[in-house]
C-alpha cells in the first residue's frame, strides 16, 4: 500500500518536471509521429506531421500533436496529411485503423491505398454502374451486399476526386 | 449504413472486398501493378491420424489446376 503512494507521489513529481508545451491554434509547433503503412508498402514511417485528417468510422476527424490515445476503425475514404506549411497529400484508403498511441505517435495501418491521383474517374463511374446494376438484380443476398459495400467504396472515391 | 454485410460476411471478407473495389478504380498502369496484390493462392490440407486430407483452394483458380502431388 505505501508503495503504491511512492508511486504515485513520483508520478506525480515527475509530471511537474516536464515543461508544458503552449499550443496555439494559429500555429501547431508540435509535431506527430505518423506511421501510414500498409501490407505490402510503408507510406510514412515515424515521420513527423502536423496535422492527419481521417474518416473515422465515427466521423471525420483531425488528428494534432499530443491528441488523446484512441483507437478508431477507418471508413473507405480520404487520409490527409499535412507535414508542414500549407501543403498536404491525400490518400484514398480502402479501410483499417487508426491508433493514435499515448506517447504522440499515430499509427494507421490499412489495406489498400493509393494517392488521389492515381484513380480514374471513368473508371469509378464504370464500376459504380456495374455495382448498383447488381445492386438492383435479383442475384444471391450475398452478391447483393457484396455489390453494396462496393458501391460504398465507390461514392466515397467519387466524393473524395470530387472534393480535391 | 451498410452494416447489412454483417449477416453474411466477416471483418476479413469485408476488408478484402473494400480492398478489391479500389484496386479497380485505379488507373491502368496503377491497376495492373495492384491487381496481383489480390492474388490469393493459398491451398490448405485438414491432417488428421497423420493422413493428411484434401488439398482444398482458399480461391478455386478459373482453369484446370494441376493435381497436387498426394
Amino acid at each position: 500500500m505505501s508503495s503504491l503512494r511512492l508511486l504515485s507521489s513520483a508520478v506525480r513529481r515527475a509530471s511537474s518536471t516536464v515543461p508544458l508545451g503552449r499550443r496555439g491554434y494559429a500555429e501547431a509547433a508540435d509535431k506527430i509521429k505518423l506511421s501510414l503503412a500498409l501490407p505490402h508498402q510503408s507510406i510514412f514511417s515515424s515521420a513527423d506531421v502536423v496535422q492527419v485528417n481521417i474518416s473515422a468510422a465515427t466521423g471525420d476527424m483531425g488528428i494534432l500533436a499530443n491528441h488523446v490515445a484512441s483507437i478508431e476503425p477507418l471508413r473507405p475514404g480520404l487520409v490527409e496529411v499535412i507535414e508542414s506549411g500549407n501543403t498536404s497529400k491525400k490518400w484514398f484508403v480502402s479501410g483499417g485503423f487508426a491508433t493514435v498511441h499515448p506517447n504522440n505517435k499515430l499509427t494507421i495501418n490499412v489495406v489498400e491505398a493509393a494517392p488521389i491521383e492515381d484513380f480514374s474517374p471513368e473508371a469509378v463511374r464504370a464500376n459504380l454502374q456495374e455495382a448498383q446494376r447488381v445492386i438492383a438484380g435479383n442475384g444471391s443476398e450475398e452478391d447483393k451486399a457484396e455489390a453494396r459495400i462496393e458501391a460504398d467504396v465507390y461514392e466515397a472515391i467519387q466524393s473524395a476526386l470530387s472534393s480535391k | 449504413m451498410s452494416s447489412t454485410w454483417r449477416a453474411h460476411f466477416t471483418f476479413n471478407r469485408y476488408s478484402q472486398i473494400c480492398a478489391r473495389a479500389l484496386r479497380q478504380s485505379l488507373k491502368e498502369s496503377e491497376r495492373v501493378k495492384a491487381e496481383k496484390r489480390g492474388l490469393t493462392a493459398l491451398r490448405y490440407q485438414h491432417w488428421e491420424h497423420g493422413e493428411g486430407g484434401e488439398q482444398v483452394y482458399l480461391v478455386p483458380p478459373e482453369d484446370a489446376p494441376k493435381a497436387p502431388a498426394a
